[in-house]
């Protein structure tokens, strides 16, 4: 059985390039060894070859699903975040933007159908959550609309 | 094999179908509603997301918000469970097109056999014996007496796009059809969306006796027995056991073939059951289910399978690593499926369970999502456990059974636990002479 050692410097420079590149998830394999980098707050070290080679490092926990911030606009559906209309383009809404009652604020993509999300009142962007390209879950909080 | 399953289910099932992957190696992908965040199958899951709010219809039902949950997070098969999406073929159908492998049969058979008309037409056509009746739709009430009549009374008019008991209304003489039928279509409509009817004979006393098959994607078809699902109230079962005390070994066998033989012709694949009524030494095919059953565990017991690995193996394209000659019965299981209602009116109890403790011991099995603290939601099903017991005779089955019974402990809602203490004291249940009415004539009798 193979020795599968955790390279903790080889997962920093995935991170790191996440985090430069704003990419949702880097995969990195190198003949029977792969290994996953993934926003937002999960790492995981997946083994390809046999099954009872072990996971090396556990998964971080997703965030602990507390009450949404006040104020915050949540996702109706699950998909996939973007933030600007077109890949590369302004994106609607930056923090500290002024917002009217039904503009889009961003687009939540599922199963190739665009959705525009709507602020549900006027006032100001305070906190934006999710990065453009990164998965939402149903209820999650997208930003804030104070 | 696959790396990534998602359970598009919830529940003890979702729980089931977890362990399964986990024993393989599988990841697995929990999607619940907002209602089920804290549920046990969620909590263990490698991954989980949340599709919706807690209505099925917009949850548990809603299959852009799956196939959206499957993409996210980059599942290559999904397991539908039993209800829910699990015999809807266009669902399969969409797996399949978004490149998700359906852990079940193809899109094909499950509308095949979701039109109950067509089942009919498909099995006897490939020797599966029929409950005689109108062998197609019956259009109106004139076609349906002059039909009666050649079938004989009592007769039962049944929904087309039917299933767990509703749109089926009996007529024990001509002066009733009438009515029943008009019923039986308006209660169609009403459940089904569709009122397209049919008419069978209605059997006195039979028993239900149905047929678990496992077929691969290379031909091989094998039968593992029967279960006895005679105890039901209002068409939902109660609690399961197998053997049939009501078969021989020969019957068996016999049914068996035939069900195997026909289920080549056709072509199937994965997990399927077929469900025939009983009555004097002959089988009626009433339908197929085209899916994992709840009753399963009954079979896995006696067999020493685990039906929900095979599935997955079966999906990711192996082939059975048994045949027919390498399956063997041994001793006897009885399953009782414990509801979170009250024991004697069966209304609803959801709630926070106080305490839980579940029976052990040797040749005992709980397969539950229940645990201390949790909050059975109100919105589901309201199946809550499933405790079976596994013994060398159907004897020792029951002596442990009552043993197992008596340890159980789920505080805080009622739940049906104190009715299947009852029926495993009953003398008929004792000496397994029972048929499908007798359940209901036993809570009936109940003061």
């Amino acid at each position: 059985m193979p020795k599968f050692s955790v390279d903790p410097e080889l997962i920093r420079q995935l991170a790191d390039i996440l985090n430069q590149t704003g990419l949702g998830e880097i995969e990195y394999a190198e003949g029977e060894r792969r290994i996953r980098v993934a926003r937002p707050a999960v790492t995981q070290v997946a083994s390809a070859a046999a099954p009872m080679a072990p996971a090396a490092a556990p998964a971080a926990a997703a965030a602990e699903p507390g009450a949404p911030p006040a104020n915050a606009v949540t996702a109706p559906m699950v998909g996939t975040v973007y933030v600007a209309p077109e890949p590369g383009s302004t994106p609607f809404v930056r923090v500290g933007d002024q917002v009217k009652e039904g503009q889009t604020l961003l687009i939540i993509e599922a199963m190739k159908v665009m959705n525009q999300i709507r602020s549900p009142r006027g006032g100001t962007v305070t906190q934006i959550f999710v990065r453009d390209g990164a998965p939402v879950e149903y209820g999650e909080p997208l930003l804030v609309v104070a | 094999m696959f790396e990534k399953v998602l359970i598009a289910n919830r529940g003890e099932i979702a729980l089931r179908i977890h362990r399964a992957c986990k024993e393989l190696g599988i990841s697995t992908v929990a999607v619940h509603s907002t209602a089920d965040a804290d549920a046990m199958h969620v909590r263990l899951a490698d991954e989980s997301v949340c599709i919706g709010p807690p209505a099925a219809r917009e949850s548990y039902l809603n299959m852009p918000a799956i196939l959206s949950a499957a993409t996210i997070t980059g599942a290559n098969a999904i397991h539908p469970g039993y209800g829910f999406l699990s015999e809807n073929a266009d669902f399969a159908a969409m797996v399949e097109e978004h490149g998700f492998t359906f852990i079940g049969p193809s899109p094909d058979h499950i509308r095949m056999m979701g039109d109950k008309i067509a089942a009919k037409a498909a099995v006897k056509s490939l020797g599966i014996p029929c409950v005689p009746g109108s062998d197609g739709p019956v259009p109106d009430v004139e076609t349906a007496l002059k039909l009666a009549k050649e079938i004989g009374y009592p007769v039962l008019t049944k929904a087309a796009a039917g299933g767990g008991g509703k749109g089926m209304k009996v007529a024990k003489s001509a002066a009733e059809l009438g009515e029943a039928f008009k019923l039986a279509r308006s209660e169609a409509q009403a459940n089904f969306g569709n009122d397209t009817v049919y008419i069978e004979k209605y059997l006195a006393k039979p028993r239900h006796i149905e047929i678990q098959i496992l077929a691969d994607a290379h031909g091989n078809v094998v039968h593992l027995g029967e279960r006895d699902c005679s105890l039901q109230r209002r068409h939902q079962k109660v609690l399961e056991e197998s053997p049939s005390p009501a078969l021989n070994d020969e019957q068996r066998r016999e049914i068996g073939k035939r069900v195997c033989d026909a289920l080549v012709k056709l072509g199937y694949r994965n997990a399927g059951t077929l469900e025939f009524l009983y009555e004097d030494g002959r089988f009626y095919f009433i339908e197929m289910n085209t899916r994992l059953q709840v009753e399963h565990p009954v079979t896995e017991m006696v067999c020493g399978l685990d039906l929900v690995r095979e599935q997955i193996r079966i999906a990711a394209g192996a082939p059975l690593p048994f045949k027919q000659a390498h399956v063997k019965f041994q001793g006897h299981a009885i399953e009782c499926r414990v509801n979170a209602e009250d024991p004697e009116t069966f209304r609803p109890s959801p709630g926070r369970i106080a305490e839980y403790h579940s029976p052990g011991g040797l040749g005992v099995r709980i397969d539950s999502a229940l645990y201390s603290g949790y909050r059975v939601p109100p919105y589901y099903d309201s199946m809550v456990a499933k405790l079976i017991v596994h013994g060398t005779s159907r004897n020792e089955a029951l002596m442990r059974l009552r043993r197992a019974l008596d340890e159980y402990v789920i505080g805080g809602i009622e739940t049906t636990l104190p009715l299947h203490r009852r029926i495993v004291q009953a003398n008929d249940f004792v000496n397994g002479d029972y048929d499908i009415h007798w359940l209901e004539r036993f809570v009936g009798l109940k003061s």
